[in-house]
C-alpha cells in the first residue's frame, strides 16, 4: 500500500518538476523511487492486509504482480531514458508514465469492482495520451484517437456488466460477490450471466484478445516504439493479473458456463495473432501481433484455473514481458518509422555480434524454446491446461507455436544474411539498450534454468 | 581414503579442461607434461586405495556423488563403486595410461596440433575411469559412450585423411550397435529388476532360478554391447581401421584399456552369466572363433600395426572364452597381462615407426636389430609373453585360459590351442622380419634411422618388466604357490566354476604349448631369417586362400555389399522419394497455405474504427451464442 503511495507522490512530483524546475532530478528520482517501491513490496510479503474497507487487498499474489510491473517499469526505464531528455514535454511523459504504474497497481490489487473500474481508468486515460504523444506524427494521432474511441465502447461493456452483478449481488466487493455466487448458485438470474458476459467483452478488449483484437495492431504500430513496449509488457500484465484475479475469486464457481467460451476465445486468439504475424514485414507490427498471440496463451491459465495457474501466469507473463523487452529495446534502436522493417537487420549478427546475440536470445525466449524461460513458461501453462481437461486447446496451442516459431526465427535467419545496398541502417545500440539487452538475456536464462522460484511463489 | 576416490577420475578431466582450455597457447612438453601428471596423480590414488582395499575384510565401498536423474520412480544416483574388481582395473587404467601418456611426449614432439592430443587423452582416462568406477549401469553407460566418443576423436586425430575420418566413423558406427544392444540391456535390466545399481540388481538375481528366459536376454544384449567395445565377430571389423590414430592412442584405447572395457563389463555382471548358461556358451563360442578367425588374418597382415591389431582382436577372443567358461578371475587376469605387453608391442611398433619416418610396412623394414637397440630387446620380450613363453606374462594367463578350457571342453581346447600357435607364428613373422635380415627400405630412411628418446624407451623398458613378472601374481595350481590373483578377486565371482585339471593333465598342457612355441620359433626363424622368404611385395602373386587371407576373408566387402549397399540405397529411396517427394510437400504446403491465410486475413485489418467496433459486435453476438449453447 506504501508502495502505490509512493508511485502516485512520485507521479506528482514528476509533473512538478517541470514548473519547480528539477527537470534534470528527474529520472534518478524517479529511478530511486521505483527501486525504493520493490522494497516496499518486498517487505509486504506474506501480511496480505486489506486497505480502506476492503477497497485494496494486498495478498501475495497482488505484491508478486505488482512488484514485477514495477521491476519491469524499471527495466524500460533503461532504455527510454532519452525519451526522457530529447522531446520537448518530458516531465509529462513521465508523470503519465507513473500514473499508468499507479493504475496498474490498483487493478492489480482490487477487492472491489469499484477500484477495478477506477484502476483501469486511470492505466487507459494516461496511455490514450501516450499513444498520441508524438504530436507531430498523424499515426500517432490516429492511434491515440483510435485507441480512446474502442477503449471507451470496451469500457461502456465492462461497466454495464458491474452494474448488472451489482444488480444481482447488492455488492462490489469481490468476496461478497463470491459468496452470493455460490449461496445462489441453484437459481441465478439471467442477468447475472450477461452481467459476466459483458465484464468478460470489456476484459477481453484490454488484453486484445480475438475477435476484440483489432485495434491493437494499429495502436502499437501508430504509438512511439517506447509506448508500445510499455503497453505490450507492463500494461498487458496488470490487465491479465485483473483479469484472472475477477474470475479466479468471484467467477471460479460459474467455469464450466464460461470455460468452454473462454477456451475458444483463447484458441481464437493465438492462432489469429500468429498466423498474421507470418506475413508481417515490419518489426514492430509483428511485434504487436505476436502480443496478440501471447495474450491468447495467457488466457489459457484463466481457462484452467487450478491450483498451479495462478504460479503459470505470473511465470508466463514475467517471462514474455521481459522477452519482449528486449525485442523492443531493438526495434527502438532500429530508430525512425520507415526503417522498422525486420530485412534491415541483415547482417546484424556480423557487425554486432553482441547484441544480435543477445536479440536472439529474447526471440528464442518469445517462441519458447528451452533452456529460456518462455518453454518452461509455456510448460507450465500447458500442463495446467492439460490437467483441467482441454487437451484440444493444448493442441491448438502447440501448433500455433509452430507457427510462432515460424516468424520469430525469421527474424534470427535474417540477421544471418548478409547486408544488401539497398537496407537501411542497423540498429545503434546505445548504452541503455545493451545493458536492458543483457539484463534481458541473462534473466530469461535465469528463469529458464530455475523456473520453479517464479512458478513456486504463487 | 576411499571415500576420497572422486579425485581419481576428477584429475584428468581437470587435466583435459585445462589443456583444451589453453589449446594452442602450451608448448608440447607443457602440455604433456599437464597430461602426464594429472593421470599420474590419479594413479597414486589408485594406488593408496588399492593398499586399502587389499587388507584383509574391507568390504566394497559406495560413494555417492549426486543425485543425477530423479524422475518419478526413476532414481539414479550418480555414484562410484570401489571394490576388488574396479581396483585392479584403476590400476591397470592409470599406470599403463601414464606411461603411454609419457611416451605420447616424445612421439608427438613434432605435432602441431599437440594440446588437442593430449586433452583428448585426458578425457579418454576420465571416461574410462568412469566407466569402472560407476557403481551402477548408468553411470557405466556414461563412462561407455564417453569412451567412444574419444576414440572417434582420436583415431580421427589427422582429422585431414578422408581415410583417416572414414576409420573414425566406422569405429564409431560399429561402437553404436554395440551400444543398442548395451543399452536395451539396460532396459531391460530396469524392468526385470526395476533398479540399475549393481548392488540392488545382483541381490535380486540371486533368487532367479538358472537358465531364466529374461536374465538369458539381458546377458545376451548385454554381450552385443561387448562384441561392439570387445571388437568380437561380427562387429570387430573396426579395430584394424582404427590403426588409423596416432600409435599411443592404439596402444592406450585399442589395445590395453578400451576395448577390455566388454570384458569388464561381462566380469562386472558375473552374476547374471552365471545365471544364464545359454548366454555363456554362446560367448564362449563366439570369443573362440574370433580368436581363431582374427589370428588367421594376422598370418597375412604386412602393416606392423595391423597384425597388432588382429592380433589384439585375436586375444579378446581368449579373454571370452575364459569368460564363457566361467573362468572369469581368469580373464581379467589376461586382461591385465595383455594390458602390459600389448601396450608394450604397439609402443615398440610406434618406437619403430619413428625411427623409420612413419613407414608402416614391414616388408620395407628388416635389420633395425642394431639401430634400435632397446626397441628390439622390449619389442622381444613383448613377443615372448604374448606367444606365451615361459616365464614371461602371456605364459601364466594364457595357459590359465588354455587348461580351463580344457577342463570345459577338449574340443574348445584343440581350436585354442591352434590358435595360440597361429599366434606365435604371425608375431615371430613380425618379429624376424622388422628386426632381422638386412635393411629393405628407402636409403633416405636408413640414414635417418635412430633410437627413440628416452621418454619413449623408459616406458618401454617399464611395460618390459612388468610383461616379465607380472605373470608371477598367478602362479599355476601345479606349482603349489598361492594364486594371488585369484585370491584376490574371489569375493567380487558369484559362483566359482569347477574347472580344475589334473595336475598331469596340466603339466601336459604347459608342456605341449611350450613346446609347440619353442618348434615354431625355430620354424619361423629358418624361414624368414636364414631362408630370407618374403612376403610378396606384388598382391596379385597371391594365391588361393593365402589371398583370401590377405584380404581379410573379404569381410569388409560383404558387409559393404550386405549392409551398407542396401542402407545406402534405402536412405537414397527415403530421400529422394520420401523426404523430397512428400515429406517436404507436406512442409511447405503448410507453410503456403499458412502464407495464404495470413494474406487473406489481413484485408480485415482496414484501419477504420467503423470495422472494428462492427467486428466486436460480431464477436460479442458469437460469444453469447456459444454461452447460450451451455
Amino acid at each position: 500500500m506504501n508502495a502505490l503511495i509512493v508511485i502516485a507522490c512520485l507521479g506528482i512530483a514528476a509533473m512538478m518538476s517541470e514548473v519547480l524546475g528539477f527537470k534534470k532530478l528527474l529520472l534518478p528520482l524517479v529511478a530511486i523511487g521505483l527501486i525504493s517501491v520493490v522494497g516496499l513490496f518486498v517487505m509486504d510479503w506474506n501480511t496480505s492486509i486489506r486497505y480502506y474497507h476492503d477497497m485494496l487487498y494486498f495478498d501475495n499474489y497482488a505484491i508478486a504482480f505488482s512488484a514485477m510491473v514495477t521491476v519491469l517499469t524499471a527495466l524500460w526505464l533503461i532504455m527510454s531514458k532519452e525519451y526522457f531528455i530529447s522531446t520537448t514535454s518530458k516531465a509529462e511523459h513521465a508523470a503519465l508514465i507513473l500514473f499508468c504504474l499507479t493504475g496498474a497497481i490498483v487493478m492489480i490489487s482490487y477487492s472491489d469492482l469499484s477500484m477495478l473500474f477506477i484502476g483501469i481508468e486511470i492505466l487507459s486515460i494516461s496511455l490514450y495520451v501516450l499513444a498520441a504523444s508524438n504530436k507531430h506524427d498523424l499515426r500517432s494521432n490516429e492511434a491515440g484517437l483510435k485507441y480512446f474511441l474502442m477503449g471507451a465502447f470496451a469500457t461502456g461493456f465492462l461497466l454495464f456488466g458491474i452494474t448488472l452483478i451489482y444488480g444481482a449481488s447488492g455488492s462490489f466487493n469481490l468476496q461478497e460477490i463470491a459468496n452470493y455466487l455460490s449461496k445462489n448458485s441453484e437459481h441465478l438470474p439471467m442477468f447475472v450471466y450477461a452481467g459476466v458476459l459483458l465484464m468478460l467483452v470489456g476484459l477481453l478488449f484490454k488484453v486484445s484478445a480475438a475477435p476484440f483484437h483489432f485495434w491493437a495492431p494499429d495502436v502499437y504500430e501508430g504509438s512511439p516504439t517506447l509506448v508500445t513496449a510499455f503497453m505490450s509488457t507492463i500494461v498487458k500484465t496488470a490487465a491479465f493479473a485483473a483479469f484472472y484475479r475477477l474470475f479466479a475469486t468471484c467467477f471460479s464457481d460459474l467455469s464450466g458456463w464460461w470455460g468452454e467460451t473462454l477456451a475458444i476465445v483463447a484458441a481464437l486468439t493465438m492462432l489469429v495473432g500468429n498466423v498474421l504475424a507470418v506475413m508481417q514485414q515490419n518489426f514492430k507490427r509483428m511485434l504487436a501481433y505476436s502480443s496478440i498471440a501471447h495474450a491468447g496463451y495467457m488466457l489459457m491459465a484463466i481457462v484452467a484455473m487450478n491450483h498451479i495457474s495462478a504460479g503459470a501466469i505470473f511465470l508466463y507473463t514475467s517471462a514474455y514481458s521481459i522477452a519482449s523487452l528486449g525485442a523492443f529495446a531493438c526495434l527502438h534502436a532500429l530508430g525512425a518509422n520507415d526503417n522498422e522493417k525486420i530485412i534491415n537487420l541483415r547482417g546484424f549478427i556480423a557487425k554486432q555480434p553482441f547484441n544480435a546475440g543477445l536479440l536472439c536470445l529474447a526471440m528464442l525466449s518469445l517462441a519458447g524454446i528451452p533452456p529460456l524461460a518462455g518453454f518452461f513458461a509455456k510448460y507450465y501453462l500447458f500442463y495446467g491446461v492439460i490437467q483441467s481437461g482441454y487437451l484440444w486447446l493444448v493442441l491448438v496451442a502447440v501448433l500455433s507455436s509452430l507457427i510462432g516459431v515460424y516468424y520469430y526465427f525469421r527474424v534470427i535467419y535474417t540477421m544471418f544474411l548478409p547486408r544488401e545496398e539497398e537496407d537501411g541502417v542497423l540498429p545503434k545500440i546505445s548504452g541503455g539498450h545493451k545493458i536492458l539487452l543483457t539484463i534481458v538475456a541473462i534473466l530469461s536464462l535465469l528463469m529458464g534454468i530455475f523456473p520453479g522460484i517464479l512458478q513456486g511463489i504463487l | 581414503m576411499i571415500q576420497l576416490a572422486w579425485l581419481i577420475p576428477l584429475f584428468p578431466l581437470l587435466g583435459f579442461l585445462v589443456i583444451g582450455m589453453l589449446n594452442k597457447r602450451l608448448p608440447v612438453s607443457l602440455s604433456g607434461a599437464i597430461a602426464s601428471l594429472s593421470v599420474f596423480l590419479s594413479f597414486v590414488v589408485s594406488v593408496i586405495i588399492f593398499n586399502e582395499i587389499h587388507q584383509v575384510g574391507s568390504v566394497p565401498e559406495r560413494i555417492l556423488m549426486f543425485d543425477w536423474i530423479n524422475v518419478g520412480d526413476l532414481n539414479i544416483p550418480f555414484s562410484f563403486l570401489i571394490d576388488r574388481l574396479s581396483v585392479i582395473m584403476l590400476l591397470v587404467i592409470t599406470g599403463v595410461g601414464f606411461l603411454i601418456h609419457v611416451y605420447s611426449i616424445g612421439y608427438m614432439q613434432h605435432e602441431q596440433d599437440h594440446s588437442r592430443f593430449f586433452s583428448y587423452l585426458n578425457l579418454f582416462i576420465f571416461f574410462m575411469l568412469l566407466l569402472v568406477l560407476g557403481a551402477n549401469y548408468i553411470v557405466m553407460f556414461a563412462g561407455w559412450e564417453g569412451v567412444g566418443l574419444c576414440s572417434y576423436l582420436l583415431i580421427g586425430f589427422w582429422f585431414k585423411y578422408t581415410e583417416y575420418n572414414n576409420a573414425a566413423k566406422k569405429a564409431f558406427i560399429m561402437n553404436r550397435i554395440g551400444d543398442l544392444g548395451f543399452l536395451l540391456g539396460i532396459f531391460l535390466i530396469y524392468t526385470t529388476f526395476g533398479s540399475v545399481s549393481y548392488q540392488e540388481v545382483f541381490n535380486a538375481a540371486k533368487g532367479f532360478p538358472d537358465g531364466d528366459a529374461a536374465i538369458t536376454a539381458i546377458t545376451l544384449l548385454l554381450f552385443v554391447g561387448a562384441m561392439g567395445k570387445s571388437a568380437q565377430i561380427p562387429l570387430y571389423t573396426w579395430l584394424p581401421d582404427a590403426m588409423a590414430g596416432p600409435t599411443p592412442v592404439s596402444a592406450l584405447i585399442h589395445a590395453a584399456t578400451m576395448v577390455t572395457a566388454g570384458i569388464y563389463m561381462v566380469i562386472r555382471s558375473n552374476v547374471l552369466y552365471t545365471l544364464a548358461p545359454y548366454s555363456s556358451e554362446i560367448v564362449a563360442i563366439v570369443g573362440l572363433v574370433t580368436a581363431v578367425f582374427a589370428a588367421t588374418i594376422g598370418l597375412k597382415q604386412n602393416d606392423i600395426k595391423k597384425v597388432l591389431a588382429y592380433s589384439t582382436v585375436s586375444q579378446l577372443g581368449y579373454m571370452f572364452v575364459a569368460l564363457g567358461v566361467g573362468a572369469y578371475d581368469t580373464a581379467l587376469f589376461h586382461v591385465v597381462m595383455h594390458a602390459f605387453f600389448k601396450a608394450l608391442l604397439f609402443l615398440g611398433a610406434g618406437s619403430v615407426i619413428h625411427a623409420m619416418s612413419g613407414e608402416q610396412d614391414i616388408r620395407y623394414m628388416g635389420g633395425l636389430k642394431k639401430k634400435l637397440p632397446i626397441t628390439h630387446i622390449t619389442f622381444l620380450i613383448g613377443t615372448l609373453a604374448i606367444a606365451g613363453v615361459f616365464p614371461f606374462a602371456g605364459f601364466f594367463s594364457k595357459d590359465e585360459i588354455l587348461s580351463k578350457v580344457y577342463a570345459f571342453s577338449p574340443f574348445m581346447f584343440v581350436v585354442l590351442m591352434f590358435t595360440s600357435a597361429l599366434t606365435a607364428i604371425y608375431m615371430f613373422r613380425l618379429y624376424w622380419l622388422t628386426f632381422y635380415g638386412s635393411f629393405r627400405g628407402t636409403e633416405q630412411q636408413r640414414t635417418h634411422l635412430h633410437e627413440s628418446p628416452s621418454s619413449m624407451t623408459m616406458p618401454l623398458i617399464i611395460l618390459a618388466l612388468l610383461s616379465t613378472i607380472g605373470g608371477f601374481l598367478g602362479m599355476p595350481e601345479v606349482f603349489h604357490v598361492p594364486h594371488y590373483f585369484s585370491e584376490f578377486l574371489s569375493s567380487i565371482i558369484y559362483r566359482k566354476a569347477e574347472l580344475t585339471l589334473p595336475e598331469s593333465s596340466e603339466l601336459m598342457v604347459m608342456g605341449g604349448s611350450l613346446t609347440m612355441v619353442v618348434l615354431i620359433i625355430i620354424m619361423t626363424y629358418n624361414h624368414y631369417v636364414k631362408k630370407a622368404v618374403m612376403p610378396e611385395t606384388n598382391e596379385g602373386e597371391l594365391r588361393g586362400f593365402q589371398k583370401v587371407l590377405s584380404h581379410k576373408y573379404y569381410i569388409d566387402e560383404i558387409y559393404s555389399a550386405l549392409i551398407t549397399k542396401p542402407i545406402d540405397w534405402l536412405a537414397s529411396f527415403s530421400y529422394k522419394r520420401i523426404e523430397l517427394g512428400v515429406i517436404d510437400r507436406i512442409v511447405n504446403g503448410s507453410g503456403y497455405i499458412l502464407n495464404g491465410i495470413s494474406s487473406l486475413l489481413r484485408y480485415v485489418q482496414t484501419g477504420s474504427i467503423g470495422t472494428y467496433v462492427f467486428g466486436m459486435v460480431i464477436g460479442i453476438i458469437l460469444l453469447v451464442a456459444l454461452t447460450m449453447i451451455h
